[in-house]
């Protein structure tokens, strides 16, 4: 065809210009630009379906065991106190109690251990229906000041607690600190004075880089409305261990902080005195509040949801690979069968 | 009609300078003051662009807003700056090209000086020098030139894409002035204002003293060189820039932006996206409600959150706009550039194809417009021309038939026709006639080349096939120098006097010349043309009947045909005629009209000499590609200007359609309203009756009877057109192709036009997507095109294997980046029921940022690697295109399978999360962190499920992606200022991490696992079948009846008879179907196709989703 081209209708002088320009770059060769890379096909046969279930099943199993095995061997006391420490005169007002300069708020209470538990124990407060990751409340800090004495003042965040009424910056500031839980407990076993080691309760990264080592509290508390917990201001936020794990807000309304550690074993039977100091005012919005000790896992504490949903998932792995298996020996169907497709089938030709 | 007229006085410039622009050429869209606004406001005039700043803004609200603004901003200046720099980038190139334009040396002549200036700088009027091989720099009248007879040689490759030379003249009253006369000419040109038919010109000229005389001149677009033709062989020539000059020159008005064209996936996703927006303003609302409602009766009592007791005004908007900002990510910011990417991508990968580059020319495949291949994949009807894009354009003479004698059908090639070759040496009148009508009657230009061979340059393929026919038989048209045409017939030398040119149009369909031979003086009409337009013309008394028989005999073979036919004209009849002529061919208004109007004065009482039938080859591979295309469901309509017997005869060789019994023609004819209305009545009812049993039936209109129907029986004929697989419509003009085009559009049926020339440009246009073809008749329509391929049989690979892909992959891609954007989104709507309804946000805005635009966002461009079915498969069952044309892939079914897996995955993720870290490790976030890595293994899960095959970079991209997302966690684990800090160290040494997150996977996966073996398995879709042979091996053997068509060409006298209506009530016996199809949309409620209803594509492709099983 090019050869009459040139022959027939003739090369004029532009004719070799219009070639070159029509020859458009012809791309080098590449496996990438023809789309000829390598590749593997996985097709979802019944024999690869089958053997990934089993495997699955053969797999969760046994873990889901082991999990809920470890979350069995943990031995957890949880005590709810909030309606027991409030006298009975007061049952129709707990709110106006709890609120209260006068009212006397120490509790004792007695519990028994179950079974034996080692140490390290875990003490730990729980709160109910204490919406710590709420909008308003969760955002309302200031990591600087917490780390730095050269930005106390550097609190937008903080409102409606960054300063007092003269205009004085509070440190640490916002909602979260101002509403520090302030109940304390006092353990007694077998009439001896239980010890519990506050230190080292909060995460050493938070102490070390987070709150800062010359940083003091500041006005904290000082206005007219009391939140909760009064801070030692000789003492530096880094060491306000309570206030560190407090600070780290909870995704959930239900949540757990770290009170303090036992570190003696208690055995079975033994009956724990614990003298409450029920200051936290739950009462406004029916919060529960419950004292936990606890002995840890490998798994952590006690939870036995990772192992039922590991069991449950790995026999519904085995009780969808055993359907298949017989789904696939009653009915068996050939793979990629031509007469399957529906244009060979059916000369009508409707797809589908 | 009043015409706008502008006066240019040529070299005076006082008068012309302050009124038209100069030649300063701008294609720029910006300027660097502009740039930012007009760029800015272009962006955002975009719904999508708007939602988003929207955001954007009011994120800047600390009261509001959930996360960092720069989760927003950051995503957003990216891309806008990304398609703001490739806008600016694209207008550079735009400056710089137009910057050398605008400095190239031109010479001018001013007072009568020759001297050099920049281009931009010519004026309207001035007067241009060109030499040889330069460049026009703007449209020119011609005043001069170096030939004597005022001639001078252009090619226009640049402007029509034809190579070949075509003359233009100096205007008359110009002709044979001193070339320093020239140079201080004085006149006026009278002239419409500009427009951009580069085939018109309508003007006249006055020359001032003391040129001649004061005679108006008329000027055509023969007087005219336009912008960036060149100059060729010939030594100089001077012209004068009449208003042409700069944005105002022909090839200026004609250029502009096309529209972007829309695909209909770009349209199915902005419905989506539409959906989503809604179902986001919805959720916003209810939650908003439930927020306000929560914090008046339980936050109220939360003294530590101290709400204040009188809220500002706005109070009660805040809570649903802080839901806004939360669910905004419904709508992936990222999917507009991802597709971007990917579509550009798609374009790539036909340019880059070497299975679609023509061997011959090696021409390359291109995509010139890299938004549409997902249209490709959605192909519904392919409207073709023939000339040049089913065949080859290359006409060979192969037979004729003079006086009633039929030549070359013995040895199918008249050129070696011993009777032939006998009566030319014996001298017969009419065969010498016939051969001089074949040399001299046309506008081919022979050029003597430098070894003494004479090469044609012709404007059509037919004059060429037909000159270098007459030369081989010994009469060989010598020179065309001016108005004399010297032939040489067996070494004796006539002359002929050219006195007139009576050009081809595609109305009248015939071209004639009036010449005087140089011996005897006598003149003679000699004209060529279509039978029909011929024929009717003969003189009384002549019998046409065997001319029509073989025009009809020629035309079953495929073969064009041309008659031709002469007269003798008396000295006087000519003057008078020749008066009207010229009067004609100067008026300014109407002069097309005219002039055919004259034409048709004389050429009547035609002596017709014969009819020669020219071959044009079938393109390679032409009946494969329409057989496969066809069999993928695809429609064909052949739209051509030829005539009805030789499309017929085409149509049948390329598989368009069957023979009978399997085929039926139906005819649509009538030179009336009411006969077109009865016949296609008629075909209407038959094809109703035909359409339930397997039978290709195809109908056949010709242009006049097309008007008709389409202009008053418009509803009929689209139900036929909705009827009919196939259709060959003939004698079409331009502008009817495009018609047709639209209306098949109008009946929301995907289209592709393909074409190869000129005449197809209006129709690529119009289609959604235009296919040129790079042919012989020169580049104009691919230009047009939005593709542009050098073959017909490319076509298969370009909608089957390109077109598919990127339709699948797109659906894919698409519905992924909503999948993803919804998990995260349903896990922060799920987090703010635990969380007071106050919306705040369970991830920070750094996993929030790079969630969006980064995990996320990076496997999912690898599926633009992926494939269902290798390319063989698709080829050997072309079928399978049915899932894409009906868009099985990507609809609101689809997409609500995607919808339930964010949900489920989210609900998983979000379960898991909160109750294996629970009580004393529910730290925010810790919690927030697992499930980010919850979401994020899914997602690589998901990814590995729907990939179809894996290269090297896919696992790349999911398994390293997977990586560097606890890469950059650890990273920012380490910066003590960040919430992170820390915490991806913690996670990854507790076990409970790693066991929370393999049980996300195994709960997450495994129900989506079992659902799509169980489909795969059990209800495979006919793609799931293909992949499950594939995997066999071997061939996959298509069951019986794609029987293999035994596809004898007939040279002869073919079998295939036209089943005329007229003739009989048609019974034929059905045909055995091989093809997927009559899945037509049914045409309207309450049409008589009811019964069609349960085959419609629209409830098929809606019944069953196939991508999410």
């Amino acid at each position: 065809m090019a050869d009459r081209g040139r022959t027939g209708s003739g090369g004029g002088g532009g004719q070799g210009d219009v070639e070159t320009a029509k020859k458009t770059r012809k791309p080098k060769y590449s496996r990438f630009s023809q789309q000829e890379l390598p590749a593997c096909k996985p097709v979802l046969t019944p024999g690869w379906v089958i053997t990934t279930f089993i495997s699955i099943g053969v797999v969760f199993i046994p873990i889901g065991l082991a999990s809920l095995f470890a979350s069995q061997r943990v031995t957890e006391i949880v005590h709810q106190y909030d309606i027991d420490c409030i006298p009975p005169e007061f049952s129709d007002d707990t709110v106006g109690f709890i609120k209260s300069d006068k009212t006397n708020k120490t509790c004792t209470r007695t519990i028994t251990v179950p079974k034996q538990m080692k140490s390290p124990i875990y003490v730990y407060y729980q709160l109910n229906n204490f919406y710590q990751n709420h909008r308003r409340y969760v955002k309302n800090r200031d990591d600087k000041q917490l780390w730095s004495r050269e930005d106390e003042r550097s609190s937008q965040d903080c409102k409606p607690e960054a300063f007092t009424a003269n205009g004085q910056p509070i440190v640490p500031c916002g909602l979260i600190a101002w509403s520090l839980f302030n109940d304390t407990y006092k353990f007694r076993v077998n009439d001896k004075a239980l010890e519990v080691n506050k230190k080292g309760i909060a995460w050493s990264s938070d102490r070390e880089h987070k709150f800062g080592s010359n940083v003091y509290p500041k006005n904290f508390q000082s206005g007219s409305l009391i939140g909760g917990a009064k801070l030692n201001s000789s003492i530096p936020l880094s060491e306000q261990e309570d206030l560190i794990v407090w600070m780290r807000p909870a995704a959930l309304p239900t949540f757990r902080k770290l009170y303090g550690k036992i570190e003696t074993d208690l055995e079975a039977n033994d009956k724990i005195n614990i003298v409450i100091e029920n200051n936290y005012n739950t009462y406004s919005f029916g919060g529960k509040k419950k004292l936990v000790l606890s002995t840890t896992s490998w798994m952590g504490g006690r939870n036995d949801f990772l192992g039922l949903a590991y069991l449950t998932v790995g026999g519904l792995c085995l009780f969808l690979a055993i359907s298949f298996i017989l789904v696939y020996v009653l009915k068996p169907r050939p793979l990629g069968d031509p007469s399957y497709l529906s244009w060979n089938r059916n000369a009508a030709g409707i797809l589908n | 009609m009043i015409m706008m007229k502008r006066f240019v006085y040529i070299n005076d410039d006082q008068v012309s300078h302050e009124l038209y622009c100069d030649n300063r050429i701008s294609n720029r869209k910006y300027t660097i003051l502009n740039f930012l606004p007009k760029n800015l406001w272009e962006q955002f005039s975009r719904f999508m662009n708007q939602y988003f700043l929207l955001i954007a803004c009011l994120q800047l609200w600390p009261l509001i807003t959930p996360v960092n603004p720069a989760s927003t901003w950051g995503p957003l200046i990216f891309i806008f700056s990304v398609s703001a720099t490739k806008e600016a980038w694209d207008d550079y190139n735009r400056y710089l090209s137009d910057k050398k334009a605008n400095e190239k040396k031109v010479w001018i002549v001013k007072n009568g000086i020759k001297k050099q200036i920049k281009a931009q700088d010519i004026h309207v009027g001035s007067i241009i020098w060109l030499r040889e091989n330069d460049e026009v720099p703007c449209d020119l009248v011609l005043l001069g030139s170096s030939d004597p007879q005022g001639l001078c040689y252009v090619e226009t490759a640049a402007l029509d894409g034809e190579t070949d030379l075509k003359t233009r003249v100096v205007s008359s009253s110009c002709m044979g002035i001193d070339s320093e006369l020239l140079h201080k000419i004085k006149g006026v040109i009278e002239c419409p204002n500009p427009d951009k038919d580069i085939r018109r010109f309508d003007a006249n000229l006055r020359l001032f003293p003391p040129f001649i005389d004061n005679d108006v001149c008329p000027l055509t677009i023969k007087n005219t060189i336009l912008q960036t033709c060149y100059l060729r062989n010939t030594e100089w020539a001077c012209g004068v820039a009449p208003f042409f000059s700069g944005n105002e020159t022909k090839l200026g008005m004609s250029r502009g932006i096309p529209e972007p064209k829309l695909t209909a996936m770009d349209a199915m996703i902005d419905k989506l996206t539409g959906a989503i927006f809604i179902f986001q303003i919805v959720v916003v609302m209810v939650l908003g409600v439930a927020g306000n409602v929560w914090k008046d009766t339980e936050a109220k009592k939360l003294w530590y959150v101290e709400y204040p007791h009188e809220g500002p005004w706005f109070e009660l908007l805040i809570i649903p706009l802080r839901f806004e900002l939360l669910c905004s990510i419904m709508i992936p910011i990222s999917i507009k550039v991802s597709l971007d990417l990917v579509k550009s991508l798609y374009a790539k990968f036909i340019d880059w194809d070497e299975k679609m580059v023509d061997e011959e020319t090696s021409i390359a495949s291109h995509a010139t417009n890299t938004a549409i291949s997902e249209d490709l994949g959605q192909v519904e009807y392919i409207l073709t021309d023939k000339t040049g894009t089913l065949t080859e354009n290359k006409m060979i003479f192969r037979r004729c038939c003079i006086n009633g004698i039929f030549y070359g059908n013995d040895s199918g090639d008249a050129l070696k026709d011993v009777e032939l070759l006998n009566s030319i040496e014996a001298g017969s009148p009419d065969v010498i006639r016939f051969l001089t009508i074949m040399a001299i009657c046309n506008t081919v230009i022979p050029v003597q080349s430098k070894s003494g061979a004479i090469l044609y340059k012709a404007q059509s393929q037919d004059e060429d096939a037909l000159v270098h026919a007459a030369a081989k038989l010994y009469m060989v048209f010598l020179n065309r120098n001016a108005n004399i045409l010297e032939i040489k017939f067996n070494s004796s030398s006539i002359q002929y006097e050219l006195l007139e040119t009576l050009e081809f149009t595609s109305d009248r369909k015939r071209m004639s010349v009036v010449v005087k031979d140089c011996k005897n003086g006598k003149i003679f009409l000699l004209s060529k043309g279509a039978d029909e337009s011929i024929l009717p013309y003969a003189i009384a008394g002549q019998q046409t009947r065997a001319f029509v028989e073989a025009v009809e005999h020629y035309a079953q073979m495929g073969l064009r045909t041309l008659c031709l036919a002469w007269r003798e004209l008396m000295n006087d009849e000519y003057r008078e005629w020749s008066l009207s002529f010229k009067e004609a061919s100067s008026a300014l208004v109407d002069r097309e009209w005219r002039l055919a109007e004259i034409c048709q004065r004389i050429e009547r009482d035609l002596q017709v000499l014969g009819v020669t039938a020219i071959e044009d080859r079938l393109q390679d591979g032409v009946p494969e590609t329409i057989e496969t295309l066809r069999k993928a469901g695809i429609n064909f309509w052949m739209l051509t200007g030829d005539k009805q017997d030789t499309a017929i005869q085409i149509a049948r060789l390329c598989n368009f359609i069957s023979p009978e019994p399997k085929g039926q023609l139906l005819m649509i004819n009538g030179k009336t309203e009411d006969e077109v209305r009865v016949s296609l009545e008629r075909v209407l009812r038959t094809m109703r009756i035909t359409t339930s049993e397997p039978k290709d039936v195809a109908f056949v209109v010709d242009g006049w009877a097309l008007e008709i129907a389409v202009t008053r029986y418009r509803k009929a004929f689209t139900e036929l057109a909705i009827l009919s697989r196939t259709a060959i419509c003939c004698r079409v003009t331009p502008s009817q192709k495009a018609q047709l085009v639209q209306l098949l559009k109008s009946c929301d049926y995907r289209t592709l036009a393909i074409g190869d020339g000129g005449n197809d440009v209006r129709m690529i246009q119009q289609a959604d997507i235009g296919v040129g073809i790079s042919g012989r008749e020169g580049l104009q329509a691919a230009r047009a095109a939005d593709y542009s391929i050098g073959k017909f049989r490319f076509l298969r690979r370009l909608i089957l294997v390109h077109g598919r892909y990127s339709y699948n992959r797109t659906a894919f891609l698409s519905q992924y980046s909503f999948y993803k954007s919804l998990v995260i989104c349903f896990i922060q709507i799920l987090f703010s029921f635990i969380s007071g309804v106050s919306g705040t946000s369970l991830f920070n805005s750094i996993s929030l940022m790079a969630y969006n635009v980064f995990y996320t966002s990076v496997p999912v461009l690898v599926s633009v690697l992926d494939k269902d079915l290798t390319e063989e498969t698709v080829m050997q069952h072309p079928q399978i295109l049915f899932y894409c044309q009906a868009g099985r892939l990507l609809n609101p079914s689809t997409f609500a399978g995607w919808f339930g897996r964010s949900l489920f995955h989210a609900i998983v993720v979000f379960t898991i999360s909160i109750h294996s870290y629970a009580y004393e490790k529910s730290e925010l976030e810790e919690v927030s962190l697992v499930a980010l890595s919850g979401c994020i293994w899914l997602q690589a899960f998901v990814m590995t499920l729907e990939t179809n095959s894996f290269t090297i970079l896919q696992h790349i991209a999911i398994w390293g992606n997977l990586a560097a997302f606890y890469v950059i966690n650890w990273i920012f684990s380490t910066i003590p200022s960040s919430g992170m800090y820390t915490i991806m160290f913690r996670l990854c040494r507790e076990p409970s991490y790693w066991t929370a997150i393999f049980l996300t996977v195994a709960a997450g996966m495994g129900p989506i696992v079992a659902l799509k073996y169980f489909r795969y398995t059990y209800r495979p879709s006919k793609i799931n079948t293909l992949q499950q042979a594939e995997r066999l091996g071997g061939p996959i053997l298509s069951l019986g009846s794609i029987e293999p068509q035994a596809r004898t060409i007939e040279r002869e006298v073919s079998t295939l008879s036209i089943a005329q209506p007229k003739m009989r009530n048609p019974m034929y016996e059905p045909l055995l179907s091989d093809s997927p199809n009559s899945t037509r949309r049914s045409f309207g409620p309450g049409t008589p196709f009811d019964f069609f209803q349960p085959q419609t594509r629209l409830s098929a492709g809606y019944s069953r989703n196939c991508k999410d099983n």
